[in-house]
């Protein structure tokens, strides 16, 4: 795997931790309008690169168009990726 | 020692509510595995 | 239901192959404060859980450790990658290669096979809400065994976001036991 797409999962991975920890925080505290705008600005965010990243290096999630042939067995699989 | 407040009970565990305040940037909240300040509680490793 | 995202949640370095790391460490996958029993306990006890906080944290934790099952995972692969005979007999590992090769099993660190007897669904949201507290307590802990053991600082790297990600569940749970133990009094006295 590139630099480039290196950085760019990894930008993908910080989002996504974002809206995750947004996510368990609004579960116990679904009020919280100040915490509901951050999660769904970084939804938005996350959405945008994701479909960027999506475009460039083929499906991360399972409900992805693919070219021919299919991309989703394309191989690095996350375990085989040096993340150096 | 804390003082209990009138809405508790004996025999019974509290966790205090969190209260949003502040956030990390996206990328130092992974790194340090959290995106809120106020939980993060690094471990200093001893050596025994 | 559930869908596979083709990703790891955190960029899971390992700095150099250890046999004998890879055997501490495969116990957070099938040991019984391992991620594969949190895991399974949050997402069984929540179909009991008597507010919607609590089905949804159960849930979305539950799943997360999933997540965590699979950088453990892929930490034991890299580890193991391309160790040789000698290094697997020298790290005692050599009944482990008997029965499994160097593919990823459900054991702990002495090399018992995982168990549900490992995980309590009791069917009380209070009692389970504490053995969940528990189990995030017990994890966090092992981490910080697992770094005492391990001189890689990128293995410890990884060890030291999921060991805090142990201490953001706890606070969950904790906030979700208050929220449910509110629900049960309104429920009593009211």
């Amino acid at each position: 795997m590139d630099r480039e797409q290196l950085c760019m999962l990894k930008e993908l991975m910080a989002l996504e931790f974002t809206v995750l920890e947004f996510h368990l925080y609004l579960d116990t505290h679904p009020t919280d309008q100040r915490a509901l705008m951050e999660y769904n600005s970084f939804v938005q965010q996350l959405k945008v690169l994701k479909q960027k990243y999506q475009e460039r290096y083929g499906p991360l999630s399972w409900q992805e168009p693919s070219s021919y042939p299919w991309q989703w067995i394309e191989e690095p699989w996350p375990w085989e990726i040096c993340y150096e | 020692m804390f003082t209990p407040n009138d809405q508790m009970r004996l025999a019974r565990a509290y966790v205090p509510f969190q209260i949003f305040s502040q956030r990390l940037n996206p990328m130092e909240g992974l790194m340090k595995g959290t995106i809120f300040p106020e939980l993060y509680f690094p471990y200093r490793r001893h050596h025994k | 239901m559930w869908f596979y995202e083709k990703k790891l949640q955190y960029p899971a370095k390992v700095g150099r192959a250890n046999v004998k790391m890879a055997k501490y460490l495969i116990t957070q996958y099938g040991g019984p404060d391992g991620e594969l029993a949190a895991s399974l306990r949050y997402l069984t006890q929540r179909y009991h859980m008597p507010t919607p906080q609590a089905k949804g944290i159960l849930t979305d934790i539950g799943t997360e450790e999933l997540a965590h099952l699979e950088i453990i995972a892929t930490l034991v692969y890299k580890l193991m990658d391309r160790a040789s005979i000698e290094e697997i007999k020298q790290a005692d590992l050599g009944g482990y290669y008997a029965d499994h090769d160097k593919a990823v099993y459900y054991v702990n660190g002495s090399g018992v096979p995982w168990t549900a007897a490992y995980i309590q669904s009791k069917g009380d949201p209070v009692a389970d809400l504490h053995e969940d507290m528990a189990a995030e307590e017990k994890a966090r802990a092992t981490y910080e065994w697992l770094i005492n053991l391990s001189d890689d600082p990128d293995l410890n790297d990884t060890l030291k976001f999921l060991r805090e990600r142990e201490i953001v569940h706890f606070q969950r749970f904790g906030e979700t036991l208050q929220i449910v133990q509110e629900h049960l009094d309104a429920k009593k006295y009211y």
